[in-house]
Formats: C-alpha cells, sequence, structure tokens
C-alpha cells in the first residue's frame, strides 16, 4: 500500500471572513466552522478559540486532539467513524501540520480528560503545548453522564472529528510540495535486500477495556473490545484507520492526533530497507478478563512467528491493568524467539517507590519507559483558562482530586493547581514523542 | 558557612585497629586524617567535630551507640552528618548505614556515606541513605571523599540534583519522570534499543525488571525417621518477655529458645509480637505458629529423628528483603552448626 500525505504547515492560525491557506497562514471562518460543530447530534453550545506555544493559557477538561485532514476522493478521513466504512492506508491525504483541533469540555470533565498549559513551566508535559491549536470548547445534552466519572465524550469528540474535517477541506484542493510517502510492500514481494534485513513487526496495544460500547478506540468504526489482535499495513494506522477512544487515564491515552502521526510508525517506515525490514502493524488490544488477555499474547505472538518477525515492538496504551497485557504479549514473543521491546509508561507512585509496572517479568529485558503517572506537579495560576479548570478537582480526573488532607484541593482559590501527571493530557506520548523517561534516584 | 558532623570508627579515628574495636563513641573538636580531607574538598561546608566509635561498640550496643550519636548531636548546630568513607569493611559500613538513617529520621537532615559495592551495607542501607559508589580500601579514600564532598557542595547549595547513576550513588529504589538533556524521542530509542538487541550488542533498559531471587527447593529429606528437624518462624513466637528484643514489623533481629524437655509451648511462657495479624489464638496457644506439640507426636511415632531443642523466630511482616536474607543466612548457618538436617520452617 502507498500512502501520501500532503503536508501543509501552518504557521499562524488566524479568524477571518473566509476559510483560506496561505504563506502558512491558517485562515478559518469561526461562524462557518460553528456551523459544522452545532450540527454534530447533542451539541448545545460551541465557541472557537485559538491557542499557540508560549501562551499563557490552560485548558481543561480536554478530552481529544486531531489533526484537520481532507481527502480529494470522498471518502471520510475516518472511514467508519465520520463517514462510510472504506478502505484507508492507500491514496492521498491532506494534512495541516504543525496545528490540531483541540476539544475541551465547557463544563463537564472525566476520569479520562486532562490538562494542557500552553506555556510557562507547565507546557513541557504534553506534546500539544507545541502546536498552534483551534480550540472547540463546547457542551452537549448528555445529561445522562455529566455526574458519571467514565465519560463517552460523544458528542464532542464527534464534534471534534467534524471540524477537523472541515477545516482540513481548506487544504482539500490544494498542491503542497511537502509530500511524505508510505509505500508498504506486499510481505512477499519484497526485494532479496531487504528480506535479509532482520524484520520488526509492531504490536499496538489500543485500549479498549470498557465493556460497554462508546469508550474504546475504534478501528474502522469497530470496537476493539470486541476483536482479536489483527494485522494491518503501518499506512492505515496513519490513515485515520484508528481513532482514539474515551478511557484511561489521560496522560496514558494516545490523542487521534497521535495515532495519526504516530513517530514510532514514521520511524520505522525511515528505518525500513536500511537497517531493518518493517513487517507492519499487529493491531492488538487490551482486555479486562485474564482469558481474553491471554488469548490477545497467544494471537499476537502467533500471528509474529508466522510473518517471521525476528523482533518486535509492542506499545501499551494504559497502565495499571493492562500491564498485565503487556507483560503477557512481551513474554510470549520472547517465547517464540523474537526479540522484543517494550513501550510504556509507569506508575511508581508520588514517593517513586512502588513496582512500576503490575505485572513483572524477567524476559521484558528491553523497555523504553516514557514517565510515572503518578509523579505530582504543581503549577502557578494561569492568566487565560479554557473549558472549566474546577473540573480537575470536581470531576474525577485521573490526577485530580477535590481535596486531599495533606495537599488541599487540586484546584487552589488562586488558580493554582496540584495533580499527578495522570491528567496531563496524552502527556506521557507512549506513541514516541516522549523526551521523558524515568530514572531512579 | 555550614556545618558537617563526621562520623568515623575507631582505625580512621586513630584510637586503634581489631583490638580497639570495643571503644565506646566520642565526640571531639580537632581534626583527624578523614575530617582534614573533607574540609580540604568542601566549600563552604566545615567539618566542625567528630564522632568516633568501635565497630564493634556499634555492632554489639547499637542502641547505646545511637543514643550517643543523637544525644551529642542535639548539642550541636548542625546542617548534614558525613559518615565513612567505609570502603569494603561490613561492620563499618553497617554503622555508617545506621548512623545515617538514624540522623535523617530524627533530625530530618541529610546524611551521607560511601561504600564499596560489596559492602553489605549497601543492600541494608540503600533504600534509605545516599550511599556513594566508593572503593574497596582506604586507598580510595582521596576519590571517596571528592565524590561524598562534590555532591554535598551543591545539594547544600540548594542545586537540583541528578539521578544515582548521573551523581555516583547506589539507587535506593526511587524512580521518577525526568527530561535528560539532549534525550531522544522515544520512537528513536525504541529502534536504537531494537537494533543493539537484534545485533547482540548490549543495551540499558529503562526500566530494569528486578531479578527475583528464587530459591531452589531442597532435595526430600532420604529418611525422616533418623532426621534432626528444627522448627524456624516468621511469626513471631517469642518467650513472653521478648528478651531479644525483636521488633513487631521490619524486623531486624532474629532469636533462638530453648524447648528441650517441653511437650508442648504453654501459655503465658510464650506469645506473638507479630504486628500483622490477630495474636489472639496464637497467645491463647503458641503451638498453631510453632506445633512442638504435633512435632513431639512426630518424635514418639518416629516419625522423625528427633526435635532440635531450640527453634527460631523472628517477624515477618514488614521486613525487608535484605533483612531477611541476612537473618536466614545467620539462622541457616546456625542450624547447620548445630546438624539440624530439615527445618519446618511456618509463615503466617
Amino acid at each position: 500500500m502507498k500512502l501520501k500525505i500532503h503536508n501543509f504547515k501552518v504557521e499562524e492560525i488566524r479568524f477571518g471572513q473566509t476559510d483560506s491557506f496561505e504563506n502558512g497562514i491558517l485562515t478559518i471562518d469561526k461562524e462557518a466552522a460553528l456551523a459544522v460543530v452545532r450540527n454534530v447530534r447533542n451539541i448545545t453550545e460551541a465557541d472557537l478559540e485559538i491557542v499557540n506555544p508560549g501562551d499563557m493559557v490552560r485548558l481543561c477538561p480536554v478530552k481529544e486532539a486531531i489533526e484537520p485532514r481532507s481527502r480529494t476522493d470522498g471518502r471520510s478521513i475516518f472511514p467508519g467513524v465520520t463517514g462510510d466504512v472504506d478502505y484507508c492506508g492507500a491514496g492521498e491525504i491532506h494534512a495541516l501540520k504543525n496545528c490540531s483541533v483541540l476539544v475541551v469540555g465547557k463544563h463537564w470533565g472525566g476520569f479520562q480528560d486532562g490538562l494542557i498549559d500552553m506555556g510557562g513551566e507547565g507546557a513541557k508535559y504534553t506534546y500539544f503545548s507545541q502546536l498552534h491549536n483551534i480550540v472547540l470548547v463546547a457542551d452537549s445534552s448528555e445529561t445522562f453522564e455529566q455526574r458519571e466519572q467514565q465519560k463517552k465524550n460523544t458528542a464532542l469528540r464527534w464534534a471534534g472529528m467534524a471540524l477537523a474535517e472541515h477545516i482540513g477541506n481548506i487544504v482539500k484542493n490544494l498542491t503542497s510540495n511537502d509530500v511524505e510517502e508510505f509505500d508498504f510492500e506486499p510481505l512477499t514481494k519484497r526485494s532479496p535486500e531487504v528480506m535479509k534485513l532482520p524484520s520488526v513487526v509492531l504490536v499496538l496495544q489500543f485500549q479498549s477495556q470498557m465493556e460497554n460500547p462508546g469508550y474504546n478506540d475504534l478501528l474502522y468504526g469497530w470496537d476493539t473490545n470486541h476483536m482479536v489482535p489483527t494485522f494491518m499495513s503501518p499506512t492505515e494506522i496513519l490513515d485515520g484507520a484508528v481513532i482514539s477512544g474515551s478511557f484511561m487515564p489521560c496522560s496514558s491515552k494516545w490523542a487521534t492526533y497521535d495515532i495519526q502521526n504516530a513517530p514510532i510508525i514514521k520511524d520505522l517506515f525511515a528505518e525500513h530497507g536500511k537497517t531493518i525490514n518493517f513487517l507492519g502493524v499487529i493491531a492488538s488490544n487490551l482486555n479486562v478478563a485474564l482469558e481474553q488477555k491471554e488469548r490477545s499474547a497467544i494471537i499476537q505472538a502467533n500471528m509474529a512467528e508466522e510473518l517471521g518477525a525476528d523482533s518486535a515492538i509492542v506499545a501499551e496504551e494504559g497502565y495499571g491493568n493492562p500491564d498485565a497485557d503487556f507483560i503477557l504479549c512481551l513474554r510470549a514473543l520472547e517465547d517464540k524467539g523474537i526479540k522484543t521491546i517494550g513501550l510504556t509508561n509507569e506508575c511508581t507512585g508520588r514517593d517513586g517507590a512502588s513496582q512500576p509496572l503490575v505485572s513483572l517479568d524477567e524476559k521484558a529485558d528491553a523497555i523504553v519507559s516514557c514517565g510515572n503517572v503518578s509523579e505530582l506537579i504543581e503549577l502557578p495560576a494561569m492568566p487565560k483558562v479554557l473549558g472549566e479548570l474546577e473540573s480537575l478537582g470536581r470531576d474525577g480526573l485521573s490526577g485530580g482530586w477535590a481535596g486531599d488532607e495533606k495537599l488541599g484541593p487540586s484546584v487552589r482559590p488562586d488558580g493554582s493547581i496540584i495533580m499527578e501527571n495522570n491528567a496531563m493530557f496524552c502527556g506521557d506520548q507512549v506513541l514516541g514523542w516522549s523526551v521523558k523517561t524515568m530514572k531512579e534516584f | 558557612m555550614k556545618k558537617a558532623v563526621l562520623y568515623i570508627n575507631q582505625f580512621f579515628g586513630q584510637i586503634g585497629g581489631e583490638d580497639k574495636a570495643d571503644f565506646e563513641p566520642e565526640i571531639r573538636t580537632e581534626e583527624n586524617g578523614v575530617s582534614q580531607a573533607l574540609n580540604a574538598a568542601l566549600k563552604d561546608i566545615e567539618v566542625t567535630h567528630t564522632i568516633i566509635c568501635g565497630d564493634n561498640y556499634m555492632g554489639s550496643r547499637q542502641e547505646e551507640a545511637l543514643a550517643f550519636v543523637t544525644g551529642q548531636l542535639e548539642k550541636i548546630d548542625f546542617d548534614v552528618v558525613i559518615a565513612g568513607p567505609a570502603f569494603q569493611a561490613g561492620r563499618y559500613g553497617n554503622a555508617c548505614g545506621i548512623v545515617c538513617k538514624t540522623v535523617q529520621d530524627k533530625f530530618g537532615k541529610p546524611a551521607i556515606t560511601s561504600m564499596h559495592e560489596e559492602n553489605p551495607g549497601v543492600d541494608l542501607f540503600r533504600n534509605d541513605v545516599i550511599i556513594m559508589k566508593g572503593g574497596k580500601s582506604a586507598a580510595a579514600m582521596k576519590k571517596d571523599i571528592a565524590k561524598m564532598a562534590d555532591y554535598l557542595n551543591r545539594k547544600l547549595a540548594g542545586e537540583t540534583m541528578g539521578c544515582a547513576d548521573d551523581e555516583g550513588y547506589f539507587g535506593r529504589g526511587l524512580r521518577h519522570q525526568v527530561w535528560p538533556q539532549g534525550e531522544a524521542p522515544a520512537s528513536k530509542r525504541v529502534i536504537d534499543m531494537l537494533l543493539k538487541k537484534l545485533h547482540g550488542e548490549p543495551f540499558v533498559t529503562e526500566l530494569p525488571i528486578p531479578k527475583s531471587d528464587r530459591v531452589p527447593i531442597a532435595a526430600p529429606v532420604k529418611d525422616l525417621s533418623h532426621a534432626k528437624v528444627a522448627i524456624v518462624t516468621s511469626g513471631g513466637v517469642v518467650p513472653v518477655d521478648n528478651p531479644d528484643r525483636i521488633q513487631s514489623a521490619s524486623a531486624t533481629r532474629w532469636g533462638r529458645y530453648d524447648i528441650n524437655g517441653m511437650e508442648r509451648l504453654e501459655s503465658g511462657v510464650f506469645k506473638t509480637i507479630h504486628a500483622g495479624y490477630d495474636p489472639a489464638v496464637c497467645d491463647a496457644n503458641p503451638n498453631v505458629c510453632v506445633p512442638v506439640d504435633a512435632m513431639r507426636d512426630m518424635e514418639k511415632k518416629g516419625k522423625i529423628g528427633e526435635l532440635h531443642h531450640y527453634f527460631y523466630s523472628t517477624v515477618g511482616t514488614g521486613t525487608t528483603q535484605a533483612e531477611a536474607t541476612r537473618m536466614g543466612n545467620e539462622i541457616a548457618s546456625k542450624l547447620k552448626e548445630e546438624q539440624v538436617d530439615a527445618v519446618l520452617l511456618v509463615s503466617t
């Protein structure tokens, strides 16, 4: 499969009378964009803001990040989700780079939502502080979950995707001289030179631990809870075949933006034909019952073996209970003689003294670690807040609390905050951005 | 100028060698070789006092020795305590570790020591105390002192300190997230590690999995009817006055108690001091934890050769793996000395 991504690098975002993209300046007709958002079911209130790197703005509760994209052939940017089920991974797509659509709750947050500081000392905790962002601040009529800790965030997430496609359409008919090409050759049709190289398969453990529908990552619109590991071209992942869900403490989550841009996939492509033979992706999942965990581990290991993988990389979207799935997969691959590297974060507690993963195995001897979910973070007040900061403590965000005997509330009257890394929006960047690691003190 | 108090043993305190190892602790203000070397390397910190204590004294009369140390420190204005360096000397390492830990716990002030990796004090105190990685013998004195001084100079100046590997101390098991200067993104780190693993080159995992310390299961006793069997327990059963003052949790001590001629352990004579379970049943009948009654019965029926004259006891709750390993080794060597063939290990 050959995927061409036409990149349009955004240097500045403005609101204006008409949509346009010129010389790196993205101009958005705010009212037209809001009309698209208001057209999404259950959206009651919506507004748009622009935030840039270094702006002293705090966003909370952040629910999703999406790269604005468009296609010229009538397929939607997320087949099976925002449009009919269709092919992904081949053809052409236009992408606005250096920017994202951020979806923020106007009032209500939840376990899965996070916080972004665009500037100041808090900026380093999330990737999205480096981007120019169009921020959708919205509310919905989904009153059934307003006071639930676990939220599907359906209206807001779907509004975000609709907005990302609407903004992406601004560059739909433009040409770019920055075109990325990802050519995933069929496995049996590769040159002897490539076949001689050590082969690598990438196992992506998508978050799928909610039994009820509406919370898990979707693959072509299909709930990843309802699948066994499946073989995919890495171009499908980059092309919108998978969207993020609405479950898991936020720093461990992979935003849809992360999946669309997965650095680990891009870097494996860059090495393909040079140092490795990239065999593609095994889309796996994370489960609840032990039997389900073992089933997925067996199938992904068998698949890797039959693909002839010399080595594997396993990346986990989550921590805690899913560490068991992660370690099972690593062990199953190592047991087949497949040299495996793990990619995850840790939960060592506020004092750093806890066992880093729920489950450990000596066979997991090569792990790249991207952070400690429970690291305590204290940040000063920000002059501007988008959303409702109070939600960090009030609504059960995984890294926030209403009150604590020693630490007081997460959100203080003066607007300063104290929280766990858990609530940093997609902060551990396990799909590959993370320049953060773990060290022993 | 910040003030430091130094702790050293009788040898480095120029009192004498092994023959002076029972030397009672003293505090002195005059300089010695170690304090001179430290003062040369420290910036804005000065060693004002030195406490000298014999290694055996600290080993056998630890409470008194520590009471002396804390009693003296209460009278002094100090910012930090430096102990050692202890090199590979086991008793000295133990003393430096316990002094540093006590200072931190009691005064909330920093303490630092230095040991060679094979010093048993490292495993006992690395989780509690900054132990710089030091040399094997006093030949490394200058280097070890320079490392401790460099750490303290920056620490007391309020600088942000690096991780254990960067600073050169034994990791305390505390893992935190960091942004190392110039760190490559995780995707690049993964591929780098992958290529190294694929090509059999050395690589360093970012999440070391602790080695599980599995002890192989012993071969079966060939003939139990001729075996001398001892009872060992982590259930905390002791004579009611707890003569060895075994701690109720996080134990560092164990005891050996005579049961020769006893048909059973009597309530009121033995009890449990274990804080990790409800003691009522065990106190009413200590045989539920140390089954002398059942073993005597087996002895009479000829199922075992004999019940050893002593049972061994400690407390398992909260006890660190390092302490448990040390106590286990000590008990095992005693059992070997006493020609015990088999052990009934009773946990709770």
